[in-house]
């Protein structure tokens, strides 16, 4: 055999017709996959070569942004989002039995926060410890003092899923959001400081490259800023935050949608997993590795925080989406609250009252407190009333003036005799008929605070004969009891059932919690 | 053969490769080598037999959950091959898998026995099967939330012969899941003391889908079983009175377990693939895997980096709950690789090295060869059932009950296993 070997003759030949032997496979062309891949993933593209050399399969894709890979899916092999949460929350309540594709995590990414310098050190003075939350960015998106960038929950993946972490980080509960987490809006004021979106957080960034003046922040994956800065578009790179309440982490599932690919796809899945391509998947596109013991730049080093639980109910993340509306809209709710100044509040009460207005205010540090404070834009009336009505002012937020002129309205009441709680109600719904026929989409609330049973005015039916003649709009505006001191809880309830509102009961906790927990509730 | 320029693990391509390379780059020498090596190629084709393996080679198509683990192995694929076999994973949860088609598959590689026996169930013929090996169900987790656990009294260390940080602590389930049913968070039971990071988020067990993974299925066996007193719901007595106002003792305790599942929210596949990532504490801080895939990575570790990972730490439930995987052959392919797995001993002793507790002669012989392969590689011995308190199982038809109660499951495929 090795002497056969040295005759460079032969050697040639059998070269040759090695050569031959193996032409029928070496310029085939190569195997080509269609992929629906998320917009961010454009960055894979010069890794997209070399898996083609490696393994000779061909990754065609085509960049939409889809929250769930909802639209046809015909004519893809295989689907590459940044999450495939929302698609398999559709998939499980369509009810139907489908197989669910075969999916391999092939990287992470956290959802973070990027501030402009000066912006994370403004924030960072006003907390204590100097780590920020989402309730800080919440607060100071109320506030009027953060403007922020995110990517349409409705059209994009990672803009759902900061929807979905913000909402959870709001709910506080330590686990996966309920629908009773969700009944209420605690968004608002978060979103209140929304001046930038997109259809992608592609589109996001671009837009913000060009405006960087319309935010000071943007909330996107951890990639994606620390690829915008390594760009070097921006005057001065931004800052990433990691809040401290928790966040949501993308891990870029590669799904098979075509199963008569699945030899295939066990090649790209297996090439892209490979320690030296994750190695280099980590340089290029700043996501962090699934795998283990991978190098990383120091930027990808840090502690992430605590992933959050994502809600398994389909019905949870569309009321949020339905909550959180179109993005940039720019009216507030109104809300209108009937406070009791009777004699009976006086003293611990009144001062009760008055710390709970402060709280809403701003001075609340819980993260509840930050969620559901009073935020820039939002239109709220307060109406004193004992026997009758004592007082009215009405100021839409623009600032800390205006709360103040509330807070001193509040402060300043002179009390009076009887409790008129029908009348005051009626007098509530007056109010909402005017607002709405001003301004008939801004949706509004009204909050009925009252610490005795009515004695004066109007009595209950009376009450309910005139609501009962609104017009429709003003008609279907809920009303919030808050129970206190010796209220009727009783008719309190049936005037919140009659509607559509709830009762809140303040006894049980205080004048602060109750307005905190009706936040939110239209 | 020695001028294979790939790694004796991998297999030939050959016969299995999709279209290839379109001009592939070679180093120079690389370039230099192939006359050489084409040219011995072809004079070992003429001369003879040494192609026949290449072209023998069978591909076997298998369902597999976390088992596929084994048939990833390059060991493991590198001794099948030379028996001709080489087997193509199509990665599916267990129960998944028994509950959708089979069709195209030559074999089927359910985790556990629950899901195991429904496919049986449903083949028209009788199979050839092998349970080649068993693995105890456990909680993945870290130092600092062990230790928390500790001191909250739900946990205890198992003492490491040589002293210092045990990587092993038995779990109190009954007391762990008061903590969960007292929605408890991680910092409200003292976490931070424990730990330089802080977590709010309540005490829970990330698991798969109860719907599809056995081992989140056997999970809920686990807890059926403690909530029902310690026996396997659906077989009480009848005049227990305890029991007897429940109109249905089995949906009564689905509907005590299930919270205690559902405070996850969504669940999340390949649970161990994200536990030993090295965000996994960031992911989750305690996470539903089998014990031999924290056993590989022990070895593994101990290997790279000559040191146990002494941040990852195994939480032994107790009362605890024994997996036996089953290779369910579906057609002759699948024949000759049960009859292999059976009957192959370098199979068996490659198990042992993957963490797996092997049956060799009886119930007792299943754990000195791990042990003995432990100490070799410088890993802590566990005692995965310090008291003997086993989970019985609730039969089939109660599991499945319990299961569809509380992962409000899709139906059966509509094609149906073949």
């Amino acid at each position: 055999m090795t002497a056969r070997l040295r005759q460079p003759a032969l050697a040639l030949a059998l070269l040759l017709l090695a050569a031959l032997l193996s032409g029928c496979t070496k310029d085939s062309e190569p195997h080509t996959l269609r992929v629906l891949a998320s917009p961010e993933l454009v960055d894979m593209e010069p890794l997209l070569d070399e898996l083609k050399d490696d393994t000779g399969v061909e990754l065609k894709l085509d960049y939409k942004a889809t929250p769930d890979l909802s639209g046809p899916l015909d004519g893809y092999d295989l689907a590459w989002p940044a999450t495939d949460r929302s698609y398999l929350l559709r998939l499980g309540a369509s009810g139907e039995p489908a197989a669910r594709p075969e999916s391999t995590a092939v990287m992470r990414s956290p959802v973070v926060v990027g501030l402009t310098r000066d912006t994370a050190d403004r924030l960072r003075r006003g907390v204590p410890g100097g780590r920020l939350t989402w309730a800080d960015i919440a607060d100071a998106a109320a506030e009027g003092s953060l403007r922020f960038g995110m990517a349409d929950p409705r059209r994009s993946d990672t803009g759902r899923a900061a929807l979905v972490g913000v909402a959870t980080a709001a709910a506080g509960t330590g686990r996966a959001l309920r629908t009773q987490d969700v009944s209420c809006d605690q968004l608002r004021g978060f979103r209140s400081g929304q001046t930038l979106t997109g259809a992608s957080s592609r589109e996001l960034i671009d837009t913000y490259v060009r405006r960087p003046d319309a935010a000071d922040a943007l909330i996107a994956h951890e990639s994606e800023l620390l690829t915008l800065n390594a760009a070097g578009k921006l005057a001065r790179p931004l800052e990433i935050v990691h809040p401290e309440d928790g966040m949501v982490l993308s891990d870029f599932p590669l799904l098979l949608l075509n199963a008569g690919e699945h030899r295939a796809y066990r090649e790209v899945v297996d090439w892209l997993r490979r320690d030296d391509v994750q190695r280099d998947l980590v340089r290029r596109t700043w996501r962090r590795p699934v795998g283990q013991d991978v190098p990383r730049p120091a930027a990808l080093r840090g502690d992430i925080g605590n992933a959050l639980s994502y809600p398994d109910r389909p019905e949870v993340v569309r009321r949020l989406m339905d909550y959180y509306g179109t993005p940039g809209r720019d009216t507030g709710d109104h809300v209108v609250f009937l406070l009791d100044f009777s004699t009976s509040m006086r003293g611990p009460r009144m001062a009760a009252l008055r710390a709970a207005f402060a709280d809403l205010s701003g001075a609340d540090p819980s993260a509840a407190g930050k969620f559901a404070r009073f935020y820039r834009g939002e239109r709220l009336t307060v109406v004193r009333f004992a026997g009758r009505v004592l007082g009215e002012r009405t100021v839409t937020v623009r600032g800390d003036k205006d709360l103040r002129a509330l807070k001193s309205f509040v402060a300043g009441g002179k009390f009076g005799d009887d409790t008129a709680v029908w009348s005051a109600l009626a007098h509530g719904y007056r109010n909402a008929s005017d607002a709405l026929r001003e301004h008939p989409g801004r949706p509004l609330s009204i909050v009925l605070m009252t610490d005795g049973e009515s004695n004066a005015g109007l009595s209950y039916a009376e009450f309910t004969r005139r609501h009962a003649r609104l017009a429709p709009a003003a008609r279907s505006v809920p009303t919030f009891p808050v129970h206190f001191g010796e209220a009727d809880a009783k008719a309190l309830r049936r005037a919140a059932d009659a509607t559509g509102g709830r009762m809140v009961d303040a006894n049980s906790s205080s004048l602060s919690q109750a307005f905190k927990e009706i936040r939110g509730c239209r | 053969m020695s001028d294979d320029p790939r790694p004796p693990t991998e297999e030939p391509r050959l016969t299995t490769r999709l279209p290839t390379r379109r001009r592939p780059r070679y180093p120079l020498h690389v370039v230099a080598a192939m006359p050489l090596a084409l040219a011995g190629l072809i004079a070992l084709l003429v001369s003879g037999n040494t192609l026949r393996p290449f072209d023998r080679i069978t591909t076997v198509d298998g369902k597999m959950a976390s088992k596929s683990d084994y048939f990833k192995d390059p060991e493991v694929r590198r001794l099948l091959l030379k028996h001709g076999i080489r087997v193509d994973i199509h990665r599916l949860g267990s129960r998944g898998i028994a509950t959708q088609s089979l069709r195209g598959m030559d074999v089927v590689f359910p985790s556990g026995q629950p899901a195991a026996r429904l496919i049986r169930q449903r083949q028209q013929r009788s199979v050839k099967a092998a349970r080649p090996f068993v693995t105890p169900l456990v909680l993945g987790t870290f130092r600092d939330y062990a230790r928390t656990l500790v001191a909250a009294g739900v946990a205890r260390p198992q003492r490491p012969p040589g002293g210092g940080e045990t990587l092993y602590y038995d779990l109190d389930m009954r007391g762990f899941m008061r903590l969960i049913e007292d929605e408890e968070t991680w910092n409200g039971i003292d976490f931070t003391a424990h730990s330089r990071r802080s977590n709010d988020g309540r005490v829970l067990v990330r698991t798969s889908s109860v719907c599809e993974s056995n081992a989140a299925g056997t999970y809920l066996s686990i807890l059926a079983f403690v909530k029902n007193d310690n026996q396997a719901p659906g077989t009480e007595r009848r005049n227990r009175p305890a029991r007897r106002t429940a109109g249905d003792p089995v949906l009564d305790v689905a509907a005590q377990v299930k919270p205690l599942i559902n405070l996850q929210g969504m669940a999340a596949d390949e649970q161990a693939d994200s536990y030993f990532s090295d965000e996994g504490e960031a992911i989750a801080p305690v996470s539903l895997i089998y014990e031999h895939q924290f056993l590989k990575h022990q070895v593994d570790h101990q290997k790279k980096h000559g040191e146990q990972d002494r941040r990852r730490v195994l939480l032994y439930p107790s009362p605890h709950a024994l997996t036996e995987p089953e290779l369910i052959s579906l057609n002759d392919d699948g024949d000759r690789l049960t009859t292999l797995m059976e009957t192959d001993a370098d199979l068996r002793r490659r198990a042992i090295e993957l963490g797996f507790r092997v049956r060799f002669s009886g119930e007792d012989g299943t754990s000195e060869q791990l042990n003995a392969y432990l100490r070799e590689h410088e890993v802590q011995v566990p005692t995965p059932n310090p008291d003997q308190t086993k989970v019985d199982a609730p039969d089939l038809a109660a599991l499945e009950r319990i299961i569809n109660h509380v992962g409000n499951c899709p139906p059966p495929g509509q094609d149906g296993p073949r």
